[in-house]
């Protein structure tokens, strides 16, 4: 039988939505590394007594799968052991977690001493410990270099904290302030979360606030059915690739098979290359992420984020591939190719909703960590993800500067950088001519220029993009290749996508992300949109003829109607 | 003879107090094309009924509309924008975020200066304030040049670390005020502080507007002297206090959210006059509702906000959807529910309100002007909340018949519900929306709501109020006099107010007393100057180093050990936000703050337009418990200090409040109806 009527039944989804997103607040507001508070990498949930997703904050698209894995992994240990006042911690890959600076905590909430379920938040902290500060080394060849590894335990018992655990993770990585500032906000949004429990369980009753609960789980799953069942039937296939791993030369391709049937949706990675040497393995968890997080995208905004939506979706993933690797694969840089995964997926999805589906966008590919000690000795480790662009749509074009639609991160203030590591930034804009040409333009490249100005620093690149383009789409061209130049006015040196390098006082590293795909012919473009975009140097004249076939006047800024007219008419 | 005049989007209202105390009221339609046309129409009327002389007026106080409308409406002036080399697309790549996930069609605003109008020059001032490139005044000319080819008329400058060291923002100022009569901002004036996107955001809103809000107000202060009167025009600013209109029309950014503000301001003097110190103050129209926070008389201000943000509450999460500012400002949170909210089912047949809207045209079915879509009016119609006869004294008859049969075979009849349940969920859920709004202002601000007097005004705020204040456990909702005039009344009660900031970035122990003395001393100075014999009030924002977010701490007139204080004030309010505090953690001071004010004029809050008429009655459903049920309608003056318990119905002339069966409500004795939920 059903405890809610519809109408009651929305108020209690809205009523849990505004309680993860008040966790998500919590974390904004208090964290202290800088990939939290302005990036906001990191997502928080709530959970019923089984582990499954019942509300997501508004936060990464790309944790979707994460909460319930993760507490899965939690449940499997303790089930008969958890009581109030606890708070369990996981990082590791191989048992719930996805890589190493994810730390995930759970908190379980009990009303009059029987279990609600569980508030959770999922971190992605500068630095936990290993070779490299920033743990986003693409060269580590075992999970064992990449740093502290927590399995699932006990981070508080009945209330009291377990010290060992937080010596433990202090003395493990670089900057334990941070560590454990950040480990304190996502306490914080645990505690926000289960005092808002409290008080909606009085005004509920416990059983009837836990029946909403599975019938939340119900109504999504009901949704996503009625979602599936509106895609054509049919098969849909896609394959791109990484360029490499930063160990082994050779291209990686990833494949994607859609598969609808009714109300039946199957989503495998058959084909897709084996586990890697490099740390770009991407864990389970993660893979169905980057399935949920795209296929969201074409679903409608009514259906809640919860297990109830993601157990329609048939993830199938072959298992020590490059999408679900096999201990010790080391996973650290997974992040890249979830960022890849979500490509292909979005690849095949165009087939399906051709009208709906943008060219491939650009962004997240890119981290760069600079790690070092001051004249002091005060170690710094500085992280940043860089966006990004969107590539051409089918009705409108790119987006010049935006975050990845699985990945809604933010940049950093050039000024909050220079005012907290020894880092001066000198650019930060668009380079013309970068995006894919197309009747609607994929968005341009993003150039971003970094002076080191300590005495000594290690310099970590995870970026991609060097040699497969991102593609376009119905006759769009792909986006421009991305580059890494080390002082590029000085010995403009061209750095490989995946380098660990030096870096002495002075020495300017400047990173181009590549440009987004364009979408559709781009001779069919609206002439006075090229304009514009001659106009404000976001393309040059040349490109304007070669690309897109139209003739500018360069002194009087006008089109040349003739000459565009015949030079289309050569398509 | 003070007149307090708030221009909305479709009314202009006109709160006229004679020096005697005698209020007069006039509502009239906006005037778009001339916002200024109305406000001189509605005053002409008031001087007439009143048989005063223009001469005779004292002041004029306005919350306007006219800054947020060139915005919106993308007729701001042609602005050019003059940066550091090397960041010239800051303004355009802002913060990159989504203010909606899962969403391929998804826009970012358009930058209100496009790239080719977005000018670099060779400069740079290190993160210390040293200057390490001197500014090249080849390349400001090679700007100005081009700027003044393309025939821009404003002009703004924000360059990378000028809020540590503004030598070359003043010295292009110089060189820009001497080159032509364009308008131009500094980001130094504007927004000295730390973040370069939030810095050039704020600054070119400001360019932008500029020249129309000076235009705006010049005129109409041309046009009130031509009429006769010298009364000061002051402008409400989106903090909450008023300034003169010279200074508003100098730094333009500041009244953004002139209009909303001065509801919020009404409730606190409400709150003030009636010794009650904690209130939300919660405003719904036909559109948009809001919600803002009153604590201990104060009303609780925040320090950003969007310019044209769409409304959203994850905006407040995820931001990105409009022009962000950066000045003080009422912390309001909005959320897109009013009367015109569209009801629909959904695919997995619940039943959802908005987020489209009917807006005003075609409006809801029962207007009778084409709607086809139900909408939250048309559902409290059907429910017998709202009069048959019409809104607005009856000049808008609505069309029961029309709204029923849109609303049984758009979403009662794919629900399997009957019409009644499926209006009454509308209702509720249009509540619960609205409930988010405030708990977005209380709960997530660590303010237990439960606490707080709920005051509910707008023309449908009192329809909705007993519903949310039940949600949110709040125990008492007030409704005070002329709900749909409130604002009104409340820039009449409005102070003279004028902030000023400093950015420190130091650690809390390190701040040294001369240091804070000096900056004090220099802004209150700049204040006085503004508001002369202004009373002052210092707080300071402080945060853990290594957060990004502040709290803001009260600094006392009488200070011993300023750190170990400012320390303990903030540790208390992070414990009551989040509930924990890092003792052994170093705090540091980001910026202080100097607020200038005098004292606030009584509000001369009554009731209005009250007519005495025979108590009615008309059929109202409230659930199935009791089915539909006949309800007694009153107007606010049948209503005594005995308290009567509903169901019953209020009218106000523009506005009607809802009294739910078994709830008790009464008339206070300065006429607000008082409903009490605890009794």
């Amino acid at each position: 039988m059903s405890f809610f009527d519809p109408i009651e039944l929305e108020l209690l989804k809205n009523g849990l939505e505004s309680v993860v997103d008040e966790m998500a607040l919590t974390i904004v507001r208090t964290a202290y590394s800088t990939n939290l508070k302005n990036s906001m990498d990191f997502s928080t949930g709530l959970c019923d007594t089984e582990g499954n997703l019942v509300a997501q904050g508004l936060c990464l698209p790309l944790h979707l799968g994460s909460l319930p894995d993760g507490l899965a992994a939690i449940l499997n240990r303790y089930r008969d052991d958890i009581e109030d006042g606890d708070v369990f911690i996981l990082n590791d890959p191989y048992e719930g977690g996805t890589h190493l600076p994810d730390i995930y905590l759970y908190k379980p909430i009990f009303i009059d001493r029987t279990l609600l379920g569980f508030a959770a938040a999922i971190a992605h902290h500068t630095d936990i410990g290993g070779r490299v500060a920033g743990g986003n080394a693409c060269d580590s060849t075992e999970i064992y270099q990449e740093g502290l590894r927590i399995p699932p335990v006990k981070l508080y018992e009945a209330g009291q904290p377990i010290q060992a655990i937080f010596d433990i993770i202090e003395r493990n990585v670089r900057v334990p302030r941070n560590a454990l500032g950040d480990l304190r906000a996502q306490l914080a949004a645990c505690h926000i979360c289960e005092q808002a429990c409290y008080r909606m369980a009085t005004r509920y009753g416990l059983d009837r606030f836990k029946a909403g609960f599975s019938e939340l789980l119900l109504y999504a799953e009901r949704l996503t059915r009625s979602e599936i069942s509106a895609f054509p039937d049919g098969v849909y296939a896609f394959t791109d690739q990484l360029d490499d791993d930063g160990i082994d030369p050779d291209p990686i391709p990833i494949t994607f098979t859609l598969t609808i049937s009714g109300d039946r949706l199957i989503a495998d990675f058959e084909g897709t290359a084996p586990q890697v040497r490099g740390a770009i393995n991407s864990a389970l968890s993660f893979t169905k992420s980057a399935v949920y997080a795209c296929l969201r995208c074409l679903m409608s905004p009514d259906v809640p984020t919860n297990s109830g939506c993601f157990r329609c979706l048939d993830v199938r993933v072959p298992e020590a591939t490059l999408a679900n690797p096999v201990l010790p694969a080391p996973v650290a840089a997974r992040g890249l190719t979830g960022f890849r995964l979500a490509n292909t997926i979005m690849g095949a999805l165009a087939q399906m909703a051709p009208d709906r589906v943008p060219a491939c966008e650009v962004g997240g590919d890119t981290g760069i960590s600079i790690g070092g000690y001051t004249a002091d000795r005060t170690p710094f480790v500085f992280l940043e993800f860089l966006f990004g662009a969107w590539g051409g749509r089918p009705d409108r074009d790119g987006i010049d500067g935006c975050a990845s639609i699985v990945v809604n991160f933010s940049n950093n203030p050039a000024e909050v950088i220079e005012a907290e590591y020894p880092l001066e930034i000198l650019q930060y804009g668009f380079l013309p001519d970068t995006g894919g040409a197309g009747k609607y333009r994929g968005g341009l490249s993003l150039i971003r220029e970094y002076r080191f100005t300590e005495t000594e620093g290690i310099l970590q690149i995870r970026s991609d993009r060097y040699i497969s383009h991102p593609y376009g789409l119905q006759g769009g061209k792909p986006g421009a290749l991305s580059r890494n130049i080390l002082n590029p006015d000085d010995e403009a040196r061209e750095l490989p996508g995946k380098c660990l390098i030096p870096l002495k006082k002075g020495d300017v590293f400047c990173h181009v992300l590549a440009g987004a795909g364009g979408w559709g012919h781009p001779f069919e473009r609206d002439t006075e949109r090229v304009l514009e975009d001659v106009q404000n140097e976001k393309i040059s004249i040349e490109s304007a003829k070669r690309d897109f076939g139209v003739v500018i006047d360069s002194k009087t800024s006008t089109i040349d109607s003739e000459a565009t007219i015949a030079l289309r008419r050569k398509r | 003879m003070r007149v307090g005049i708030d221009i909305g989007g479709t009314f202009t209202d006109l709160v006229a107090v004679s020096d005697s105390g005698h209020v007069d009221v006039y509502k009239l339609l906006s005037t778009p094309e001339d916002f200024g046309q109305a406000l001189l129409d509605g005053l002409d009327v008031i001087l007439e009924r009143t048989k005063t002389p223009a001469s005779a007026l004292t002041e004029l106080v306005h919350g306007t509309t006219v800054a947020t409308n060139a915005i919106l409406s993308e007729t701001g002036a042609k602005t050019g924008l003059i940066t550091t080399r090397g960041f010239r697309d800051v303004l355009e790549i802002g913060r990159l975020r989504m203010s909606r996930l899962y969403d391929f069609s998804w826009e970012k605003p358009k930058p209100l200066v496009p790239r080719r109008l977005r000018r670099e020059v060779t400069e740079r001032i290190a993160v210390d304030g040293t200057v390490q490139t001197v500014l090249d005044e080849g390349d400001v000319s090679d700007a100005i040049a081009f700027l003044k080819a393309e025939c821009v008329t404003s002009v703004a400058v924000c360059f990378l670390n000028s809020y540590v060291n503004p030598a070359h923002e003043r010295r292009i100022g110089d060189l820009l005020r001497s080159a032509g009569d364009w308008t131009v901002t500094l980001s130094c004036d504007v927004l000295p502080e730390i973040r370069e996107f939030e810095r050039t955001s704020t600054t070119v809103v400001n360019a932008y507007i500029l020249p129309v809000v000076q235009r705006y107000l010049r005129t109409l202060k041309g046009s009130l002297e031509t009429m006769g009167t010298k009364a000061p025009l002051r402008i409400m600013q989106s903090g909450g206090g008023v300034m003169d209109a010279e200074t508003a029309a100098a730094l333009p950014v500041q009244i953004v959210e002139s209009g909303p503000a001065a509801g919020v301001v009404a409730t606190a003097a409400l709150g003030n006059r009636i010794g009650c110190e904690n209130l939300i103050a919660f405003d719904m129209g036909g559109t948009t509702a809001k919600a803002a926070l009153i604590e201990g008389g104060k009303i609780l201000g925040a320090m950003d906000y969007e310019v044209g943000g769409g409304i959203s509450l994850s905006g407040r999460l995820l931001g990105g959807g409009g022009y962000p500012i950066r000045v003080p400002c009422v912390d309001l949170a909005e959320v897109g529910a009013g009367g015109g909210s569209v009801l629909r089912v959904d695919a997995g047949g619940a039943l959802q309100v908005g987020p489209d809207s009917a807006g005003a045209d075609p409006g809801p079915v029962c207007y009778g002007c084409g709607g086809l879509r139900p909408t939250l009016t048309d559902a409290n119609l059907v429910l017998g909340y709202l009069n048959p006869v019409g809104l607005a004294g009856g000049t808008l008859e609505l069309d029961r018949e029309a709204a029923l049969e849109c609303l049984i075979k758009t979403v009662a009849d794919p629900m399997d519900l009957t019409v009644e349940e499926v209006a009454l969920g509308a209702h509720r859920i249009a509540s619960a929306r609205m409930v988010r709004a405030v708990r977005a202002v209380s709960g997530e601000r660590g303010y237990d709501p439960r606490a707080f007097t709920l005051v509910a005004f707008g023309g449908s705020g009192p329809l909705h109020a007993v519903d949310m204040a039940q949600e949110l456990g709040i125990p008492q909702v007030l409704v005070p006099c002329a709900p749909g005039l409130f604002s009104a009344f409340g820039l009449l009660g409005a102070r003279m107010q004028y902030d000023r900031v400093r950015t420190v970035l130091k650690p809390v122990d390190d701040l040294l007393p001369e240091t804070v003395d000096r900056l004090f001393n220099g802004m209150a100075a700049e204040a006085r100057v503004m508001i002369p014999g202004a009373e002052l009030s210092r707080s300071a924002d402080l945060r853990y180093v290594g957060q990004s977010y502040e709290l803001s701490v009260t600094i006392p007139d009488e200070v011993h050990d300023l750190g170990a204080q400012l320390r303990k004030g903030f540790e208390t309010a992070h414990k009551r936000a989040y509930g924990h505090m890092a003792e052994n953690d170093p705090v540091e001071v980001v910026t202080l703050r100097l607020r200038a004010f005098l004292p606030a004029p009584e509000l001369p809050l009554q009731a209005v337009g009250v007519t005495s008429g025979d108590s009615d009655s008309r059929p109202a459903y409230f659930g199935s418990d009791l089915g539909w049920h006949d309800v007694a309608v009153v107007s606010r003056s049948q209503l005594s200090v005995e308290p009567s318990v509903g169901p019953f119905i209020v009218e106000d002339y523009d506005a009607t409040t809802l009294v739910p069966p078994g709830i008790w409500a009464r008339l206070d004795e300065w006429g607000n109806v008082v409903i009490d939920l605890k009794s």
